[in-house]
């Protein structure tokens, strides 16, 4: 079995772009993947595609990948649509991670594509409760908002948590996106911007909720024969987890955490045979500040109920032991759900390769995680530096 | 006239909120019509006060809800000008599948047919009169309010139907509501509609074969406070016999149900012995009235339903009836269909669960593999405890909401929705977690720990169809 290494990642800008389709959106994601190639590539070098996408608005539900490929020019080549949420291009990965590793192709290209600004407001909301236990949570008058603050009340109960540390995620994380000229709120917010913003759902406020965004992002995974040819500076998935859990929130056992990222969790790491100490970065989903914190605890960066003193102890921050999501991550660079998880591996492949905007110091060992979902479906993957000869 | 049956238990239910008469009158410049009405909640409509009273006079009576052989019910007000609701009430209720349901309306004396209905049933028969009529703001809204009422017929009981009598003439104009409005209205032809609501109630009831001087309490037509006591002119019946059935200022002109409510709250503090009179009207015009008499007390407690209640402004008052801020549900994303809503009634309305016959885990939905060993099993029903603990809670501000629950957040404000658990009925092993919306004035106060008890309650209306369902009120 070869294994798979990511030989190049890019994504479009992340934002309101609501003249942009997601075709459109996908050539800008596409193209930088393909310039971040370091050697001559021609794209009739790719044999599949996995692509993933919710499908907000109910454009192109049938065959949106095909549609995305052969607009690309990818002419004929086997795409496959994968749909599990916010962790649909997470799976989208996976899937071409299998599909190299298996030998039955050399080439993959894994990414996403969203568009959800649109709309009108009210058609928007109709999308944005589409992926928790529909029929039990849906109709019990939460969207997805309310679900994860449902999460936060738990854990704030539980926990020696309080608001301020659900605030520190946005403080932390847009700090890191206002030096991502991809993020789509590019700025940086105070304590107490983030604070005092309006309730979207108690005890989540603006502040704590990543917005909705248009965007997408594209990978390129190759073989170890392939990626010797065509990279200087491959990355190595180095481990692939993945787990799938009950659907609605009020099914698991946890109230405060997802079972299925610790789960995936385990799995990436034994197959990277690393353990959560050997981690130089991570990107985690971050979809609502509380998803930042369970995801401290299921991913083993600390106990349970310490994940708030990660965060006031700055061990997050890019200067920390374990700095985490240096994009901006879902918060500050935008959550375009089909997108998020191949965009989280576009950071991955910068740092490791020394190109980050919020660059961690000479990195060796990085971690993306992607939740569909309130935690239905997770990947984790682990991601490895290639030193020069090693290939 | 032949044996009928006892009532046997009996049950009320008043909104908890009303709109005093200090708010009327600050809001409309006149005097108002009553001394203050019930505001029925944005989710609540006939249908869900029929189930609050009706679950009322259930666990007031020692048989079981299978037991009832008949569902008589009354309104002016059924959520549809078309279509039988009684089944969804029977639903709710846990009566039997094959319980005959019958649905008076069309009038406010239609209260009396359900009543005569239930006493002469075959078998023990649940009466319910349950309403929330609604007119223009300026004119009939001004005393509109809402309630619901149930008597339980059956063998013996603590009162017994002694007589009726009936009376009809052409006499329209009086009180009527248009096809395809939902407003009720009136001429306002002040002396016509004296005379012949007086006429015709008082020789209705003129007409009991039963000794009047023994009659210690009448609920006679109240469409406000003073027509009762007009009505008692003609009638050997004194003001306070008047007053004791009296309630309509306090529940405002609750349509078929102020009547129903006002004999409730007479039989109520009747002695043994004594007879209790009822005088249904209804424009068109035809009345009604039924002779009681008392063997014991009843046991609804008709005074605190009644007497109790928040006082609430006039703009509240005027969005939770939805007078302003009605809107349209467009379609989109996460449909849950009619049918695959259908499907799970008995978990919406009563909380069956499921036990697995493997592992003997709780299920709820009692649906798919078993939660707990993964098993595919058939679920054993395992209903829920109506009472159970907030475990996680966020309050839904304006703009959060799903599209469909838009309307009741435009009428009703943030709402709360949590993840309860909550115990077996019978107290066995196990508990389940679902979530919830929560629903009363006081719901977005609800912290984790706190404890909740479930009310069926209107979802939403998608395609002109409503979904009813538990939510919870802090206990």
């Amino acid at each position: 079995m070869t294994d798979a290494y990511v030989i190049g990642a890019g994504q479009s800008d992340f934002g309101s772009f609501p003249s942009e389709s997601y075709r459109s959106l996908f050539d800008d994601a596409f193209d930088e993947a393909i310039d971040s190639i370091d050697n001559e590539f021609d794209t009739d070098e790719i044999d599949e595609a996995f692509l993933g996408t919710l499908g907000v608005g109910g454009r192109q539900l049938g065959l949106s990948g095909p549609a995305v490929t052969e607009h690309l020019g990818l002419h004929g080549i086997p795409t496959t649509r994968v749909e599990n949420a916010c962790a649909a291009s997470g799976y989208a990965l996976r899937q071409a991670v299998m599909a190299v590793r298996s030998g039955m192709a050399d080439v993959v290209l894994a990414g996403g594509y969203e568009v959800m600004t649109d709309m009108s407001g009210d058609h928007t909301k109709w999308w944005l409760g589409v992926s928790g236990e529909t029929e039990w949570e849906r109709l019990s008058g939460t969207t997805f908002a309310g679900v994860y603050a449902q999460m936060a009340s738990a854990y704030l109960r539980e926990h020696d948590a309080t608001v301020e540390d659900l605030s520190r995620v946005a403080v932390k994380n847009h700090a890191n996106g206002a030096q991502n000229p991809h993020a789509q709120l590019g700025f940086e917010c105070t304590l107490e911007d983030a604070m005092n913003a309006p309730d979207v759902a108690a005890p989540l406020n603006l502040y704590h909720c990543c917005p909705t965004t248009d965007g997408a992002s594209a990978v390129v995974v190759a073989s170890e024969e392939a990626a010797r040819k065509f990279s200087d500076a491959p990355v190595r998935v180095a481990g692939a987890g993945a787990a799938s859990g009950r659907v609605g929130l009020f099914q698991r056992d946890s109230l405060t955490g997802i079972p299925a990222s610790e789960t995936a969790a385990e799995r990436a790491y034994d197959e990277a045979g690393i353990s959560p100490e050997d981690l130089d970065f991570a990107e985690v989903h971050d979809c609502f500040a509380i998803a930042e914190l369970a995801a401290y605890e299921d991913l083993g960066f600390c106990e349970r109920g310490e994940a708030p003193r990660l965060l006031r102890e700055g061990v997050t921050d890019p200067d920390g032991d374990l700095p985490v999501n240096t994009s901006g991550g879902l918060k500050s660079k935008g959550h375009p759900i089909g997108a998020t998880g191949t965009g989280q591996v576009v950071e991955a492949f910068s740092q490791l390769r020394g190109e980050a905007h919020v660059q961690v110091d000479d990195p060796e060992v990085g971690l993306t995680h992607n939740v569909g979902g309130s935690g239905g479906g997770v990947t984790v993957h682990v991601f490895e530096r290639v030193d020069g000869g090693d290939l | 006239m032949s044996a009928t049956l006892g009532l046997a238990a009996t049950g009320v239910y008043v909104p908890h909120r009303r709109l005093s008469a200090d708010e009327i009158e600050a809001a409309w410049g006149t005097s108002a019509p009553v001394d203050r009405a019930a505001v029925p909640a944005a989710d609540e409509d006939a249908l869900t006060m029929a189930v609050a009273a009706g679950q009322e006079g259930l666990d007031d009576w020692d048989g079981e809800p299978a037991d009832v052989a008949n569902l008589f019910v009354a309104t002016t007000t059924p959520p549809l000008a078309e279509e039988e609701f009684a089944p969804r009430i029977a639903e709710a209720l846990g009566l039997s599948v094959d319980v005959r349901t019958e649905t008076a309306t069309q009038s406010t004396a239609a209260g009396a047919e359900a009543l005569l209905a239930g006493a002469n049933a075959d078998g023990p028969a649940l009466v319910v009169v349950a309403d929330a009529p609604t007119g223009d703001a300026a004119e009939a809204g001004q005393r509109l309010g809402a309630g619901a009422a149930s008597f339980l017929f059956a063998g013996d009981g603590d009162a017994v139907l002694v007589d009726s009598a009936r009376r009809s003439r052409d006499a329209p104009g009086i009180r009527f509501r248009e096809r395809d409005s939902e407003a009720v209205t009136g001429l306002d032809v002040t002396t016509y509609e004296r005379e012949t609501t007086r006429d015709l109630v008082a020789s209705a009831v003129d007409a009991l074969a039963i000794d009047h001087e023994a009659v210690d309490a009448a609920s006679l037509h109240q469409p406000t406070g003073d027509i009762p006591h007009r009505i008692a002119r003609a009638l050997p019946y004194g003001g306070g016999v008047v007053q004791r059935g009296t309630v309509v200022d306090d529940v405002g002109d609750a349509g078929a149900a102020t009547a129903a409510i006002g004999l409730l709250a007479a039989l109520a503090e009747s002695d043994p012995g004594s007879l209790t009179v009822a005088g249904f009207f209804g424009s068109g015009a035809t009345a009604v009235a039924l002779a009681f008499e008392t063997e014991s007390a009843i046991g609804a407690d008709v005074a605190s339903a009644v007497e109790s209640g928040e006082s609430v402004d006039y703009t509240t008052a005027l969005r939770e009836r939805g007078t302003v801020g009605e809107t349209d549900v467009a379609g989109g994303g996460a449909h849950v269909s009619l049918p695959s809503w259908q499907r799970t009634i008995p978990q919406r309305y009563r909380l069956e669960a499921g036990r697995c016959p493997e592992c003997g885990a709780v299920a709820f939905p009692p649906d798919g593999a078993c939660p707990e060993c993964h098993e595919r099993v058939e679920f054993e029903t395992e209903p829920l405890s109506r009472t159970g603990e907030v475990v996680a809670v966020t309050v839904i501000g304006q703009g959060g909401a799903p599209p469909e629950f838009v309307e009741h957040q435009r009428r009703d404000g943030p709402f709360a929705v949590a993840i309860l658990e909550v115990p077996t009925a019978d107290g066995s092993d196990g508990t389940a977690r679902f979530p919830a919306q929560l629903t009363g004035s006081d719901s977005t106060d609800v912290s984790v720990g706190d404890r909740v008890t479930g009310r069926l309650r209107r979802i939403y209306s998608v395609e002109g169809v409503t979904r009813y369902g538990l939510k919870f009120v802090p206990e």
